[in-house]
């Protein structure tokens, strides 16, 4: 089910949060609702992945058993690597198999199976836990207190990726399951934030990156950049939009998750961008991947090293292709590059700091988005101003792309540049969700903004896209 | 996290718990209140207006404002009128018959007729769309007129030029209206209703819904401009077809309907395409593959005592004869009324005596044809 679809928000989140409370003096049922709603979220598209993820739980569960009456490496490391050969098969395995097949030359049958909704980050989530457990740093009884952990549907199928010690004393707390005014206040409030992120503006981006991505041979350089700045946008705001949504959806229900997103364009520098930029990812490969890999603590090269193979299966994390491998070895070279700078004490500007930021930023989307690196390759030769015959100026090409979007959504063309503009505006100069939400106090903007915004989003859905992360 | 943020969670977290009753709850309970409020109540208005208006006749035939049958909104208004319009006998097809009136039907077939034709449909759609006629009411006759091309690709493909198709309609379940009912665009053609504002597209009248003939030039010139003797699939790029492919995708879609809806007669039509379309085939070398596909469908519905076939391909004073054509496919409503006759009657049934006889003679035809003749680019 998607956050942006009418079955979530007219009956599915309502109804869940009504029975939660009505359940709520009876806190184990009220919890074992809220696990079963969050199966049925999972289940709505396949049903059939439902005994992929219960087996999981049921899997990781019982390996964290294990591992709670004292420490045990082997115990660890079968548990760890049982998730990575989960997320192999279903994820990586036809893209080993061709790259495989690339090497030996003869092309083995390949399996084309479905990849699970989520799969990645509940297997990342599990992954903390069971490392967790191992260092003493969690420990859960209750099966039905871990399902919900992992299942609860806000973070089931984009994150944030949770730490066990964050989510489960939130869960214990009887008072939660009551429901509490300011919390319903906040969550909807940045409920709608979220969907405005993504309804109104990253959906308007996205018919723009759309166009300029599907066909780079015919575009002019400024077309070709506007088509990557679009898609920069679209990224953000999907993505923090979605995450928004979770944030708010989790906290009607009295739950606090991390923040995922602090307005990562405003970054100085690319280790800024990476404190801001899908934060509990940066977090697990932080503390699960470079400080076991050793992090800082040996000579640079091998710090270089470290630094390097945890943004290489960064990148693939995101997706089984060479693009994404690519993308996160950009981000790794750039992060060690800027390591070695600041070694020679001389810090850039901060403007000079952040225009090189987002332009790296911005170039390196490109290898994220397109759909091969042939076409990667076309995109950075359009941006040079290398095409030969360009169709359009850049102004009648983004027209051309308006008019097409304005005459699907029944707006006016001058929507398509107009949210734009408001995007570029909230993501470098106006207050993020998080500063919003945590500042919120009731009052008649903030309630105008949710009565007039929430039915206006509602009204834009016929149009479902899926978001862009459910494919990670 | 930035030393700014931390700072904000921690003064958040203050504030966390406020008693039951005190200021905070008080303010927090009534902003909840009167901003879902306020945005529940502009959602079911908006969503009553909607339903009231009924721009795509999903609820009821009439309604309460002169219907619009919007240019190339086939495929959102067709489910709502088989729903709801009073009738016994369905035509279903591609553009090919849009130009068919609703009388017509009834004059041919004595039985009050609904087109409900889409243009690019697809197998896969035209059994959506019966299925639905089907399961809302008892039908005497349906009549599908067949299009190969709605048998190319896998059982379940749909042309891309469609756009969309709205599935929440095909079904007799008003929950899941929610795209309908609390959609922008369809907010704003209600609205334009009301205020009686033509904009968009439309047509309104209820016997031709889809009438385009008036539109279009008819006659042998307007044929031959369009085509490249050498290349006769130029004009409309049909993709290669295979046989499998096609049987596969007749097997899954609308077999399953003759045999759950056996008081229905299902009439299949083979369309009297231009001697043009089959020189096309010729040259693509689809022939054989075509006129295999017919006598299969033939064979797999001869057991059928609710199906007949109607083959209509092979009436060379109707398909040699260009100034009845637009193009190599479309022809004049003048055809029209004949197939929808034709196909009410006898007189080009399909039987296991004539099976032959119409394929043989269609494939001399075919191979008769010389496109160098015709003239044109």
């Amino acid at each position: 089910m998607l956050f942006n679809s009418y079955e979530y928000l007219i009956w599915f989140l309502p109804g869940t949060l009504v029975v939660f409370f009505l359940l709520g003096r009876r806190p184990f049922a009220a919890q074992v609702w809220l696990t079963v709603a969050s199966l049925f979220f999972y289940g709505w598209w396949n049903p059939w992945h439902l005994p992929l993820i219960l087996g999981s739980i049921a899997f990781n569960f019982g390996i964290a058993r294990l591992l709670q009456p004292g420490p045990a490496r082997a115990v660890l490391a079968f548990g760890v690597a049982a998730n990575l050969a989960l997320l192999g098969v279903f994820k990586y395995a036809d893209f080993f198999l061709v790259n495989a097949a690339h090497l030996v030359g003869d092309a083995p049958p390949l399996l084309h199976l479905a990849l699970p909704l989520g799969i990645s980050f509940f297997t990342f989530t599990q992954i903390a836990y069971l490392v967790d457990v191992y260092r003493r740093k969690a420990q859960e009884p209750l099966l039905a207190n871990y399902a919900l952990f992992v299942t609860f549907f806000p973070h089931l199928l984009a994150g944030p990726i949770l730490h066990h010690s964050e989510m489960m004393p939130q869960f214990a707390d009887t008072s939660n399951k009551r429901p509490q005014w300011p919390n319903l206040a906040a969550g909807a409030f940045l409920l709608t934030i979220g969907l405005v992120k993504k309804v109104l503006i990253a959906d308007t981006f996205a018919p723009i990156a759309d166009a300029g991505f599907g066909a780079p041979a015919t575009l002019s350089a400024p077309a070709a950049w506007l088509a990557v700045l679009a898609y920069t946008m679209q990224i953000y705001f999907d993505f923090s939009g979605y995450t928004d949504m979770a944030l708010g959806a989790a906290r009607l229900f009295n739950i606090k998750m991390p923040i995922n997103f602090n307005s990562p364009y405003r970054a100085t520098d690319i280790r800024d961008f990476w404190h801001r930029w899908h934060i509990t990812l940066s977090r697990f490969l932080r503390e699960y991947l470079y400080i076991p890999l050793g992090g800082n603590r040996g000579s640079d090269a091998r710090t270089a090293a470290n630094i390097l193979a945890t943004f290489f299966l960064g990148g693939l994390w995101h997706g089984a292709a060479w693009t994404f491998v690519i993308w996160g070895l950009l981000h790794g070279l750039a992060m060690v590059v800027f390591r070695a700078w600041n070694r020679i004490g001389r810090p850039l500007p901060r403007e000079v700091g952040w225009a090189l930021t987002f332009a790296f930023v911005m170039v390196t989307w490109v290898f994220f988005r397109a759909t091969s690196l042939d076409a990667a390759l076309a995109m950075l030769q359009a941006m040079a101003g290398m095409n030969a015959a360009p169709a359009l100026p850049a102004l009648a090409w983004l027209g051309e792309v308006a008019t097409r979007l304005g005459a699907a959504l029944t707006l006016p063309p001058a929507w398509t540049l107009v949210a734009p503009a408001i995007g570029l505006l909230i993501v470098w100069r106006r207050a993020n969700s998080n500063a919003l939400t945590m500042r919120f106090q009731p009052g008649f903007a903030n309630a105008a903004f949710v009565a007039l915004a929430l039915p206006i989003c509602v009204l834009q859905l016929a149009r479902v896209t899926p978001f862009l992360y459910f494919n990670f | 996290m930035t030393p700014s943020v931390h700072r904000e969670n921690a003064r958040e977290n203050a504030r966390e718990d406020p008693e039951p009753g005190s200021a905070r709850t008080t303010a927090a309970r009534r902003w909840f209140v009167a901003s879902l409020g306020v945005a529940v109540a502009a959602l079911v208005a908006i969503g009553g207006f909607n339903a009231y208006v009924d721009p795509f006749q999903q609820y009821r035939i009439p309604g309460p404002y002169p219907a619009r049958y919007y240019t190339s909104l086939h495929r959102y208004i067709a489910p709502g009128l088989v729903k709801n319009a009073t009738y016994d006998t369905l035509l279903s097809g591609s553009s090919i018959v849009e130009n068919t009136r609703n009388s017509a039907i009834l004059r041919a077939c004595k039985g009050a007729g609904l087109n409900v034709a889409m243009p690019a449909l697809t197998a896969r759609e035209q059994a959506l769309l019966v299925s639905t006629a089907l399961a809302a009411k008892p039908l005497t006759r349906a009549i599908l007129v067949l299009d190969f091309n709605e048998f190319s690709g896998a059982p379940d493909e749909r042309n891309p030029l469609a756009g969309p198709i709205p599935l929440y309609f095909y079904d007799r379940n008003p929950l899941n209206d929610f795209p309908y009912l609390l959609s922008w665009g369809v907010l704003v053609k209600s609205w334009r209703i009301v205020h009686g504002d033509r904009s968009d597209r439309f047509r309104t009248d209820a016997d031709a819904p889809w009438w385009w003939a008036g539109e279009r030039r008819f006659g042998r010139d307007e044929v031959v401009k369009k085509l490249d003797p050498r290349n006769l699939n130029a004009q409309f790029q049909q993709p290669p077809r295979e046989l499998a492919g096609m049987q596969e995708s007749f097997r899954r879609n609308l077999r399953p309907m003759f045999i759950s809806y056996q008081r229905t007669e299902f009439v299949l039509v083979w369309p009297p395409y231009s001697i043009v379309a089959w020189g096309d085939f010729v040259q693509r070398r689809q022939l054989d593959l075509t006129l295999d596909f017919k006598r299969w469908v033939f064979e797999t519905t001869r057991g059928l005592p609710n199906v007949r076939v109607i083959d209509l391909q092979a009436v060379a004073e109707i398909t040699h004869d260009l100034d009845r054509y637009t193009d190599l496919y479309h022809f004049a409503p003048s055809v029209n009324d004949w197939l929808v006759e034709e196909a009410c009657g006898e007189r080009f049934r399909v039987r296991r005596d004539n099976v032959d006889a119409f394929l043989d003679d269609l494939r001399r035809q075919a191979l008769a044809f010389d496109p160098r003749k015709l003239g044109g680019n």
